[in-house]
């Protein structure tokens, strides 16, 4: 008979739980049930909660089944449309991806014949390495899957990893369209990576650190007060990644069909179509740690752990949303015009934030 | 050559207009002008005078083929009725709801619903005859609401109200001048005798007295068509007030 109590200690996993008081005496109980214990201790092991529930895979799971709903549904409402509406109509057509993703999965996924096979299919399934690695070092308050004082670095490598994938799509899909989607979107890579990078630069200079945790902590005052141009630069980089609305060039789907993606179907465009949306997830997750002070908030009675992952939440959801508003704001640029502000206003907004950030530290404001 | 230019702003005009643009965002995300109209469930409610699908009254019609000259689509066509008269069939294959027929129509005999979704099942069907546009077409109404739109100083809105409204309008009768052919010239006439075969209310007639032909218009009959003023060929006939 092996206890219980020894296998958890021995696992290592019993110093590091998640605490939420409001359900601790249910948990208490639940020894007497056997193996119960096991599970609830592991699945509450901080490192796990991270990847499996939040940041990680249940929250992405629910925010990309319900994250195009809000935002074909805000784009309505903005444009006096009415967004999804017949599917459950009493709900607003609330589960309209859910039947979107029934639809693509029972759809027939066709390779053309001169597509690189292997490639082809490959692809849509290995570029969730670089859209879900990220959620591994991204806390939730202070829930986090690996722990390094690295992690800001790590975030951006697997980040600027992204394109490269976009751009095998495009490449095995062996289109014009895709080809011309493609090349654009090597373009658009190297136009925003060097800004984007720069921001996050600054504010590892501002903070002094780039461990997500210690940045959080040290947020006194929002990183987005402090050093405001950064956040701007930030949010713009953001908008050029994950290819939203004034610079959806990449897919432009007027011209080019959605691009690189132009020649899938069925459950593999079913798995690019979410890709932008992870992206702009891990996206919004480091702009909430980097400026909006990560999963600090005032503490909600009884949640324990819990109260930082719900303020995280809160922060990324406000920042999604703006993102995804964008698209009802601006009309699209011209690649000649994303290349120049690219390169030009982002480029020196990014460079006066470095300097920004370096006044305020040697000026002593943090 | 004039050269299109683009206007110059400056950074501080710039700003304005993204704030603007992005306040107007906020703006209709809280408070939104939606304009859709969810149409089986509810109706748009509809001018009195919408040009729709057409009704016909043979009661009225005085047989004037007027509808079918003016129809810019040739969607018109006459055919003759077993009381020797012809009444006009509609083509919705043609017809491009111009409404010229309803407007030149001297008697009042057509007239314009509100109706404005007519499905067919095939080209054939589009052929209306015209026992089919004396009756009321069968219509299947699921909506609950009408909606109207409304437009003040600024803004649209909608206003949805809980009737159903009815797709047939009642117009008003024109008020009728009544007319009638009268012979301008009689000294040109060259006794071609087209007026009398042309007249369907037999108002004119011919006589020969003494080797000369002297053609009559009865004034009582004349409904005042202007058929013979069409097909004159010396172009001496015209309508006058009776």
């Amino acid at each position: 008979m092996i206890d219980i109590n020894t296998v958890i200690t021995g696992l290592g996993i019993a110093g590091n739980q998640v605490s939420i008081p409001l359900v601790q005496q249910m948990l208490d109980l639940l020894p007497e049930i056997p193996m119960v214990k096991l599970i609830i201790s592991f699945i509450l092991w901080k490192p796990f909660f991270a990847a499996l529930i939040c940041p990680g895979f249940t929250t992405l799971g629910i925010l990309l089944l319900f994250f195009p709903w809000i935002e074909r549904k805000l784009c309505g409402r903005i444009q006096w449309r009415v967004g999804p509406h017949e599917i459950v109509w009493w709900l607003g057509g609330i589960i309209q991806l859910l039947a979107d993703s029934l639809r693509f999965l029972f759809q027939e996924v066709i390779v053309h014949k001169d597509a690189h096979r292997p490639y082809f299919l490959q692809f849509p399934f290995l570029t969730f390495i670089p859209a879900l690695l990220p959620l591994m070092f991204i806390p939730a308050g202070n829930i986090v899957a690996i722990e390094t004082p690295y992690a800001i670095q790590i975030i951006l490598a697997i980040i600027c990893l992204f394109p490269l994938f976009i751009l095998g799509l495009g490449w095995a899909s062996n289109s014009r369209f895709a080809f011309i989607g493609t090349v654009r979107e090597a373009f658009m890579y190297f136009a925003y990576e060097v800004p984007f990078i720069i921001a996050v630069l600054a504010m590892i200079v501002l903070y002094g650190t780039s461990d997500p945790v210690g940045i959080a902590n040290k947020q006194t005052i929002w990183g987005i007060i402090l050093n405001p141009i950064a956040a701007l630069t930030f949010f713009i980089a953001a908008a050029m990644a994950t290819s939203r609305m004034p610079f959806e060039i990449p897919e432009a789907d007027q011209e080019l069909a959605a691009g690189p993606h132009v020649e899938y179907s069925g459950i593999a465009f079913g798995l690019i179509y979410v890709l932008c949306y992870e992206k702009a997830y891990v996206l919004a997750g480091l702009m909430a740690i980097l400026f909006l002070g990560g999963g600090s908030g005032p503490a909600i009675a009884g949640l324990g752990d819990l109260s930082g992952v719900i303020w995280f939440l809160l922060k990324v959801v406000i920042v999604l949303t703006t993102l995804f508003a964008l698209r009802t704001i601006y009309p699209r640029y011209r690649l000649d015009q994303g290349l120049s502000i690219g390169w030009g206003a982002l480029l020196s907004l990014s460079l006066i934030a470095l300097a920004l950030s370096i006044v305020l530290v040697q000026g002593g404001v943090i | 050559m004039k050269k299109v230019t683009v206007q110059e702003q400056g950074l501080g005009e710039k700003v304005v207009r993204h704030a603007t643009a992005i306040g107007v965002a906020m703006k209709e995300s809280v408070y939104p002008l939606t304009a859709t109209v969810f149409y089986p469930r509810e109706r748009k409610k509809m001018p009195d005078n919408l040009r729709g699908y057409l009704m016909f009254d043979p009661d009225k019609c005085i047989s004037c083929w007027e509808c079918a000259f003016v129809c810019p689509a040739n969607a018109i066509q006459m055919k003759a009725a077993p009381n020797e008269r012809y009444y006009p069939t509609v083509d919705y294959g043609k017809c491009i709801f111009c409404h010229f027929c309803v407007d030149s129509c001297s008697g009042g005999a057509l007239k314009t619903t509100k109706i404005h979704d007519v499905a067919y099942k095939d080209m054939d069907e589009m052929l209306t005859l015209t026992e089919e546009m004396i009756e009321e077409p069968e219509i299947i109404r699921e909506d609950k609401k009408s909606v109207e739109y409304v437009i003040d100083e600024h803004d649209l809105h909608l206003k949805r109200v809980r009737e159903v409204d009815t797709l047939f309008v009642e117009v008003t009768p024109p008020v009728e001048i009544p007319m009638v052919s009268q012979c301008i010239d009689r000294a040109s006439c060259i006794g071609c005798r087209v007026c009398e075969e042309v007249c369907e209310s037999g108002a004119i007639s011919s006589s020969i007295e003494r080797g000369v032909l002297r053609m009559k218009i009865d004034t009582d009959k004349c409904t005042g068509c202007g058929l013979c003023v069409k097909e004159c060929s010396m172009q001496i006939l015209r309508l006058v007030k009776k």
